[in-house]
């Protein structure tokens, strides 16, 4: 609007020249941003053609980037390989589990807080939430030692638990978030629910839960795509193969089938599309639970 | 509402205690294993100050907080200036510009990992697509072997990097810009101004609170990276590309050295505490603008 007013106060005359500079402008804006997301895009690209080639194909040099399985009978040859060769749907299991029960988890941890947080006055109330705030920063390096000795004393390693617990109970952030939501809701609505009897899990449960759908719904992606890509925690307790979500299979993979590149690259394809598929789902709550996360 | 005095305590009960389990116990007993030799299978010995004096006398430390500063001095600059090249690209309304800024923050969502395998892949000295492309489009001769050259390892690994987290410091700016008055930028134009002089003149003052809060996470996760070393170089070749952070990792994981772990781990974090307190301090004397 402040734009078309803009314009339109400059002298008529130079409009046919403004309007070649405004298209200048605009095909070079064009330029950079596919340039740029060809930067974006050419490892993905390179992997997924790598996942598609024939294992023989794929030590040429020059290196060529044709996708010479799909002109075969068998296109996903690669990918069957890792599943059925390589236990690949196990991984996937463990990732989509450890993932999906840190998420749910973090959710109901979170809310809990949050709600006391938001609308309970208690003794300490502001140091608690100071502390916990506080611990957002506190690089993991610091935490993890004590932790991986923890674990060890529990007997905990190689299971599920180390890669659980630890995130699904200190959810930081997502308290910080859900508060900050639940602050926003307005008191009319607990009110109403306190003078039908409602006790404080009610209300809770009945009616900041369905309120809080969109901030449950940020907090749950993030927790679920943070907890799938996780690495350093795997990588310290778990060692027995079954147990291996995928980026730790990934990694132990280079180690085993150092220039396997064909099946390197299925998996990595197949650790990176259902992130993808979420992304593309619920772009919006994801951006804005990154955005808050990172900003802290 | 009714309730009893426990109940706010029933709903922070799992947070609490995670809290004290994974966090605050962790961070006392970390700042005690600084003070002692600790190798897990036998029980830790007071050492005092043992570990720091090694730390600081080690030939081995200074290169690694060198590789650290190094890195810091490829990765802030490099992600800010694309990150805000970015911003400044999809900030308009043009055709497809939703996708373009969804494109762009894509890698921030995808393992580093499966990422880092890729650019491993492309990476490849002999192979791979980087060295082939300088070889047979730029004429190259000798073009460097990347991850195993004790020069371009680290680089690498900050590619990878800022590679991987522009799109996300590009939504940081373009929070920032979208919070500029745009009759500025008009008023600007209409006095004569080209495009970047009133980039440079009105938009870069107008942002710079926004700036400096960048350069500060940017620092801070400069400092912690684990992900693409381990998946790259494993801190190598020979400790050329080994960070603090990393050297936590090798020192507590690798080599049982809890204590001297320990005592690196302050260290770090130390350093992230003095970004951080430098953030809110300064970020409250300077949002206020205009």
């Amino acid at each position: 609007m402040v734009d078309r007013a803009g314009t339109l106060t400059l002298p008529a005359v130079r409009s046919g020249s403004l309007r070649r500079d405004r298209m200048a402008t605009q095909t070079l804006i064009y330029v950079f941003l596919i340039a740029f997301a060809a930067i974006t895009v050419f490892p993905f690209a390179w992997m997924v053609i790598t996942s598609l080639k024939d294992p023989r194909d794929v030590f040429r040099i020059p290196p060529s980037l044709v996708p010479g399985l799909l002109f075969t009978d068998q296109p996903l040859a690669n990918y069957q390989t890792i599943f059925t060769e390589l236990n690949f749907a196990r991984y996937l299991f463990n990732s989509a589990f450890v993932a999906t029960t840190c998420a749910i988890g973090q959710c109901v941890t979170c809310s809990l807080a949050g709600f006391a947080f938001a609308r309970m006055d208690f003794p300490a109330k502001r140091w608690l939430f100071i502390g916990l705030l506080a611990t957002l920063f506190v690089p993991v390096e610091v935490t993890i030692i004590p932790e991986f000795l923890l674990m060890i004393q529990l007997g905990w390693l190689d299971t599920y638990l180390p890669l659980i617990v630890p995130s699904l109970m200190v959810g930081a952030f997502g308290t910080f978030l859900l508060t900050e939501f639940f602050k926003t809701i307005p008191r009319d609505y607990e009110e109403a629910a306190a003078v039908e009897g409602a006790n404080a899990f009610q209300v809770y449960w009945h009616v900041f839960l369905p309120l809080s759908r969109p901030a449950l719904a940020s907090l749950f992606v993030v927790a679920f795509i943070t907890n799938w890509n996780e690495l350093l925690r795997p990588v310290l307790y778990i060692t027995n193969p079954d147990l291996r979500t995928v980026p730790l299979a990934l990694m132990s993979f280079q180690g085993e089938y150092e220039s396997a590149w064909t099946l390197l690259m299925a998996g990595a394809v197949l650790s990176i599309l259902p992130m993808v598929l979420v992304y593309l789902a619920a772009q919006r709550y994801i951006v804005q639970g990154f955005m808050s996360s990172g900003i802290k | 509402m009714r309730r009893a005095p426990i109940t706010p305590y029933l709903f922070l009960a799992p947070m609490v205690v995670g809290l004290l389990v994974f966090r605050v116990i962790p961070i006392g007993v970390s700042f005690f294993a600084s003070f002692t030799h600790w190798n897990v299978i036998a029980p830790p010995q007071w050492a005092g100050l043992a570990n720091y004096r090694e730390m600081l006398g080690s030939a081995d430390f200074w290169r690694v907080l060198g590789n650290t500063s190094l890195f810091a001095a490829m990765y802030v600059p490099g992600v800010m200036i694309i990150g805000l090249a970015l911003a400044v690209l999809v900030n308009r309304k043009l055709r497809g510009i939703t996708f373009f800024r969804g494109l762009f923050f894509m890698p921030y969502i995808t393992s580093l990992v499966a990422v880092a395998l890729a650019w491993r892949w492309v990476f490849s000295t002999r192979f791979g697509l980087l060295n082939n492309a300088l070889i047979e489009v730029f004429g190259i001769t000798n073009p460097p072997a990347w991850l195993s050259d004790p020069i371009w390892a680290l680089p690498s690994v900050a590619i990878v990097y800022i590679w991987q987290s522009a799109g996300f410091v590009m939504l940081l700016f373009l929070a920032g810009l979208q919070s500029i008055d745009r009759t500025l930028h008009d008023a600007a134009r209409l006095d004569g101004a080209t495009a970047w002089q009133s980039f440079r003149y009105v938009t870069l003052p107008l942002l710079s609170p926004v700036v400096f809060f960048v350069m500060i996470i940017s620092l801070i996760t400069s400092s912690q990276t684990f992900e693409v070393t381990y998946a790259l170089t494993r801190g190598g070749p020979n400790g050329a590309s080994t960070t603090l952070a990393y050297s936590v990792f090798q020192n507590a994981f690798v080599f049982y050295r809890m204590g001297y772990a320990s005592a690196l781990a302050y260290t770090l974090f130390a350093l992230v505490g003095t970004l951080t307190l430098l953030n809110f301090t300064l970020r409250r004397r300077w949002v206020h603008y205009g």
